[in-house]
């Protein structure tokens, strides 16, 4: 690891466990929950689309089989739901691998059509599946189960054990991604990204590494559905296998910056705080205010906020290296 | 023993038969033109041996082992690369990178990979653009760059799909003298080329087809002497 991502990762840490004594907001605290859980979503899409370069529309399926397995395991079989959203996780990550060997015979926007299918089978399976899913009812936790930590009992009424988990979960998730990219299937994504037959012409298994990634991208999705049933307490179908949840990780990833390690965050803290504020002021209409920060981004920052700020110091690195030759 | 070897060698788009009944064989150390007409299914018989495309019948063998049917990175690491005739670099990435990406099939760690994708691009004469974006190479460059990806993955065969093509003739010397270099190293070359100087002085042997059939085989001079093969290029009344 670099020394200036060192120092980075040092500071994220502290300013994490800083945080929630500094915000006694609550409604700001909930927002920065959301915003975390929005980091998780928005790697679980990077991996994929970002550095494999493969664009899905059905991330929706892999947050609702994270949030049913949690949810349903908690409510059914009284598994509590932080082991839940580990298993939520487990599950999305195992149901992609099938998902991954039929729709990555597609290449393209055939393999996006493709993802998009899927998201909406999962959604009418959960609709009509009812003995498992309660169909379009759902299914509502009203008291979560007792727990105690170091001596104390945890306040599930409080945002603090929610605060904490979610920062956990977003360390998993971003750490996870640069472990990636720094792998040797990470390099391997990069190749697919840039030209699929030129990777395998130099002996790269590239429906391996998409299957692989497919996983990887899926169990951060469904830790991050489990998060939202344990949080939200209700889930149905629309609710979590809603194609505007696969929308929205794909804008995350890309306002933030397209397969880089921090750009899910970004984009997480601009989309979730702008999205939160135009509906506090506008009731009626407030996405269009969404939908025109979307445009500008994609007119005037291609490579994401992010992606952008990436460049620009790199480009001052080198700019000062020719000054201090010169 | 051949080490590479194509027998009954078919290939049918629905009514169209790119090749029928190929069969040729090439020697370890052999430089072997592969040459004829446009459309005579030389590129299809590439794209058969190294796996992008299924035989509809025939068999291809690496060292008396069938690998006709393999995926294209399972044929990479049995030993068969190649190179495109539209060059297919990974365009955003630096030169170094590209190489990087191919040495890993055999090295483990980026360390090795780099070190091994440094010696290729000494070899083609590539080293001064290490760093610079594959994109942004002249042609002459992105050709060299499509056989230092092929070379750093270690093959024992190495296709090469019109590796002069659109070169001027002065880049044409360099890239046969690069050729008759990885030749030395030890590395079967079999090149589909239309350049007839570089085929002239290069191959040992020539595989002349047309309409997706062998029409003669031999020692270049003595293939293009041939009246099938004059009469395929130029007409029956030229022969």
């Amino acid at each position: 690891m670099s020394r200036t991502a060192a120092i980075g990762w040092a500071a994220g840490v502290a300013a994490l466990a800083v945080l929630p004594f500094a915000v006694r907001n609550v409604f700001l605290l909930h927002v920065v929950i959301l915003v975390f859980m929005w980091t998780v979503l928005g790697a679980a899409w990077n991996v994929l689309g970002g550095f494999a370069g493969q664009v899905s529309f059905g991330h929706a399926a892999l947050f609702g089989i994270g949030a049913y397995t949690t949810i349903i395991l908690f409510l059914k079989a009284g598994v509590a739901p932080w082991w839940g959203i580990l298993a939520g996780g487990v599950a999305a990550a195992v149901g992609s691998v099938p998902v991954g060997l039929i729709c990555f015979r597609l290449r393209g926007p055939y393999f996006s059509l493709a993802t998009l299918a899927v998201a909406e089978l999962a959604k009418l399976v959960a609709l009509n599946w009812e003995w498992l899913t309660n169909g379009p009812v759902g299914f509502l936790i009203t008291t979560l189960p007792p727990l105690s930590l170091f001596g104390h009992p945890v306040d599930w009424e409080a945002k603090a054990p929610f605060y904490a988990l979610a920062a956990l979960l977003m360390l998993v998730a971003l750490g996870s991604t640069a472990w990636l990219s720094r792998s040797r299937l990470g390099a391997f994504l990069v190749a697919i990204r840039e030209d699929e037959d030129a990777a395998e012409a130099v002996g790269i298994d590239t429906v391996r590494a998409k299957v692989l990634t497919l996983a990887l991208s899926g169990f951060l999705a469904g830790l991050g559905g489990g998060f939202y049933a344990f949080y939200f307490r209700y889930v149905d179908p629309d609710a979590v296998l809603n194609i505007g949840l696969s929308m929205e990780m794909v804008f995350i990833a890309m306002v933030g910056g397209l397969g880089t390690v921090a750009g899910p965050f970004i984009g997480a803290v601009f989309l979730t705080t702008i999205g939160e504020a135009v509906r506090e002021h506008f009731q009626v209409g407030h996405l269009i205010f969404y939908g025109l920060f979307m445009m500008i981004v994609i007119r005037f920052l291609p490579e994401g906020i992010w992606g952008r700020a990436r460049l620009a110091w790199a480009r001052g690195r080198t700019g000062a290296r020719r000054h201090g030759a010169a | 023993m051949a080490l590479l070897e194509c027998e009954g060698l078919t290939r049918l788009f629905g009514g169209l038969r790119a090749v029928g009944s190929l069969s040729f064989e090439v020697g370890a150390g052999e430089i072997v033109g592969l040459i004829g007409p446009n459309g005579a299914g030389k590129t299809t018989v590439f794209n058969l041996i190294t796996g992008f495309l299924r035989p509809s019948s025939g068999s291809i063998r690496l060292d008396g082992r069938e690998i006709a049917g393999l995926k294209p990175h399972e044929v990479t690491r049995r030993g068969v690369a190649r190179t495109f005739q539209i060059v297919k670099p990974f365009p955003g990435l630096s030169v170094r990178e590209n190489v990087t990406l191919a040495a890993f099939l055999r090295h483990r760690s980026r360390g090795d990979a780099e070190s091994e994708a440094d010696g290729v691009l000494d070899r083609v004469g590539l080293a001064h653009r290490a760093d610079a974006r594959a994109g942004e190479l002249t042609l002459m460059d992105q050709k060299r760059l499509e056989m230092a990806k092929a070379l750093a993955t270690a093959p024992r065969v190495l296709l090469l799909d019109e590796p002069m093509g659109g070169l001027n003739p002065s880049e044409v010397d360099v890239a046969s003298a690069i050729v008759l270099k990885v030749r030395q190293a030890g590395v079967t070359v079999v090149l589909v080329e239309h350049v007839m100087k570089a085929i002239m002085r290069i191959s040992d042997r020539v595989v002349v087809m047309h309409h997706g059939e062998k029409i003669a085989e031999g020692p270049p001079a003595s293939a293009v002497r041939d009246p099938a093969v004059i009469a395929a290029y130029f007409g029956h009344r030229a022969a």
